[in-house]
């Protein structure tokens, strides 16, 4: 009798047992179902992206969650202002030919919108880098009076009581929950996918295209003459400079300032990319440059001796006026079509 | 040959599902730490809208009182057990959020550690959730960063519109953090199996002149990181003491 308990029992353990052993193997091997991985890929010559992928990983229906978000109103106070109004496609994603955007009630914005793309390998965000990570910045236009005027609070009521909503929260992160955290996660997938790496320029240095005689003169004069700010391959070195435009009298901006307090950070500003810079104008952080020559015709004689200008324009920059013209043939090669013309990007 | 008995057949089932179990519940923690924190202003219980008059001899009103709790630990000597993922907004208004409630290992111990403020990785880390969601509106957007502690309300010694006194205290990085830790020592060590109730007092006068005379006449309002957001840290940060440390 006793035995054949411990028999009975023995072949209970291993049933058991290998139900259990199972169970956890089973755990470890289901495939989720749910939203579709999206992988992301990195252009040649570009670095590891800063982004953490991990903790956000893209999908197909998490990208076009953010997609649908950012060209919605339903983020803005009146509905008239969703992330697209100041962020253009064909502008390459900053607001085309404006110095200062509008925002909600009239209200200009104090800065000129930047273009937005090759997000995945930026550390800091906005003119003044007050912002350190690409998920939390829809936070500042959202609320901010004199943009979309909303409160993030709202904008998470008005998405939970719409019907088309929760059914692309619930596709994009497997439960139709919707919070702050999967809008910005989501907003953060979308607008991480906007790479830009597909200009003439990139094509030169693949060994797919060829640049002009004056692109090449003018990439030569780029090299010497400004790649110490604008480095390849972002055609910025993500630093924040003086570069002597001098204070704006209306907007009294001072830059980084602002974020660090400290005075050594006054009038610098975050150095800009140039890529797709011939459709990024006006340009300067208060739009006050309406095209490239004005550009670059204040780094050769326009330059204002300021506090803590930048040690490398003291003297401004030597060019001659074919320099110039080369100059911007090249600036020109920068311009990605096949980017602004992405359909992935388009609403 | 012996056969295994019924009870250790049992055992080692019991033994392979909590193995299995632990793969998903990470937690080892098996005891209960409840924190329960009374605000208090000069000694009596902080009353929101009631007008009191702080050390430097100042009268105030408070409206809103807020702060983050994060990165709960229990500490023996040297020895100090950090309890994962604890991050708490307490609102004055709201007594559900005076009483916290974490799993911890059993063991003993001799004080209790929390970092007042939300640590700087969070800071950085992207879209938060949970207290730390950016609806709590404990959040500055334009110069990324939580703001650590908020105390708004009126004063007539303010020269602020509407005599508002307004403090919102943050900054996560350099010289000017407003992050300040907090040990609260038992005066014994406390042995926990099941359940430890450990109750703190903080005194809201505390804010005003702890470390650094910072009368309401001269500044009402700080509401960006930098030195004075540093001194008010300074100062709340001594706001807690313990009142009792139970087990039940």
């Amino acid at each position: 009798m006793k035995l054949r308990l411990t028999i009975l029992s023995l072949m209970v353990l291993v049933l058991i047992s290998t139900i259990g052993v199972q169970a956890c193997r089973k755990k470890e091997m289901e495939v989720p179902k749910g939203p579709t991985p999206v992988s992301f890929d990195i252009p040649q010559g570009f670095p590891k992206p800063e982004y953490d992928f991990a903790g956000n990983p893209l999908t197909k229906e998490g990208i076009e969650l953010g997609k649908k978000l950012f060209y919605d109103g339903i983020l803005s106070a009146d509905g008239n202002f969703p992330c697209a109004s100041c962020h253009q496609q064909f502008a390459a994603f900053a607001t085309f030919d404006h110095d200062l955007s509008h925002g909600f009630n009239d209200a200009f914005t104090t800065r000129n919108a930047p273009g937005m793309f090759n997000l995945a390998w930026r550390k800091e965000f906005h003119h003044d880098g007050g912002i350190l990570n690409l998920e939390t910045q829809p936070l500042a236009p959202i609320t901010a009076k004199n943009e979309m005027a909303e409160t993030v609070d709202n904008v998470v009521r008005k998405l939970r009581a719409s019907t088309t909503y929760p059914p692309l929260f619930a596709a994009a992160f497997g439960d139709a929950e919707i919070n702050s955290q999967r809008m910005l996660k989501a907003l953060a997938q979308f607008v991480v996918t906007m790479v830009s790496a597909n200009s003439k320029y990139d094509k030169v240095k693949r060994g797919a295209a060829s640049f002009t005689q004056f692109e090449q003169a003018g990439y030569t004069v780029f090299q010497s003459k400004c790649a110490t700010c604008h480095q390849e391959p972002f055609f910025t070195d993500g630093s924040f400079r003086n570069n002597g435009i001098g204070l704006n009298p209306f907007l009294k901006d001072g830059g980084r300032i602002r974020i660090t307090g400290n005075a050594a950070d006054s009038m610098k500003f975050l150095v800009p990319s140039l890529r797709n810079v011939a459709l990024t104008f006006p340009y300067m952080h208060d739009g006050r440059f309406t095209s490239l020559q004005q550009s670059i015709e204040h780094y050769r004689s326009g330059i204002k001796q300021t506090p803590n200008l930048d040690p490398s324009l003291q003297l401004g920059i030597a060019l001659t006026n074919s320099d110039i013209v080369n100059l911007t043939a090249f600036l020109k090669t920068l311009t990605d079509s096949s980017f602004i013309n992405d359909k992935r990007f388009a609403p | 040959m012996r056969f295994p008995s019924p009870f250790s057949v049992l055992l080692l089932i019991a033994v392979m599902l909590s193995g299995c179990q632990r793969e998903v519940d990470e937690e080892l923690s098996n005891a209960q730490l409840e924190l329960t924190i009374t605000h208090q202003s000069g000694g009596a219980p902080l009353q929101l809208g009631t007008p009191y008059t702080n050390g430097l001899g100042e009268t105030f009103t408070i409206n809103t009182f807020k702060y983050y709790l994060s990165n709960l630990a229990l500490v023996n000597g040297n020895n100090v057990v950090t309890i994962p993922d604890t991050y708490f907004l307490v609102d004055d208004e709201t007594d559900s959020t005076k009483t916290i409630k974490v799993q911890v290992p059993a063991g003993t111990y001799t004080g209790l550690r929390m970092l007042l403020g939300v640590d700087s990785t969070r800071n950085v880390s992207g879209a938060q959730t949970g207290a730390l969601d950016p609806v709590q509106d404990m959040f500055w957007t334009w110069n990324t960063g939580y703001i650590m502690a908020k105390l708004e309300g009126s004063s007539p010694l303010s020269s602020a519109p509407n005599n508002r006194i307004q403090y919102h205290i943050g900054g996560f990085a350099g010289t000017n953090s407003s992050l300040r830790t907090v040990t609260i020592n038992f005066p014994a060590p406390v042995q926990v199996e099941r359940t430890m109730q450990v109750s703190l007092i903080a005194e809201i006068m505390r804010w005003f002149d702890a470390v650094h005379p910072l009368p309401i006449a001269q500044t009402a309002v700080s509401m960006t990181p930098g030195p004075l957001a540093a001194q008010y840290a300074d100062n709340y940060s001594k706001m807690f003491r313990l009142n009792s440390v139970l087990i039940p």
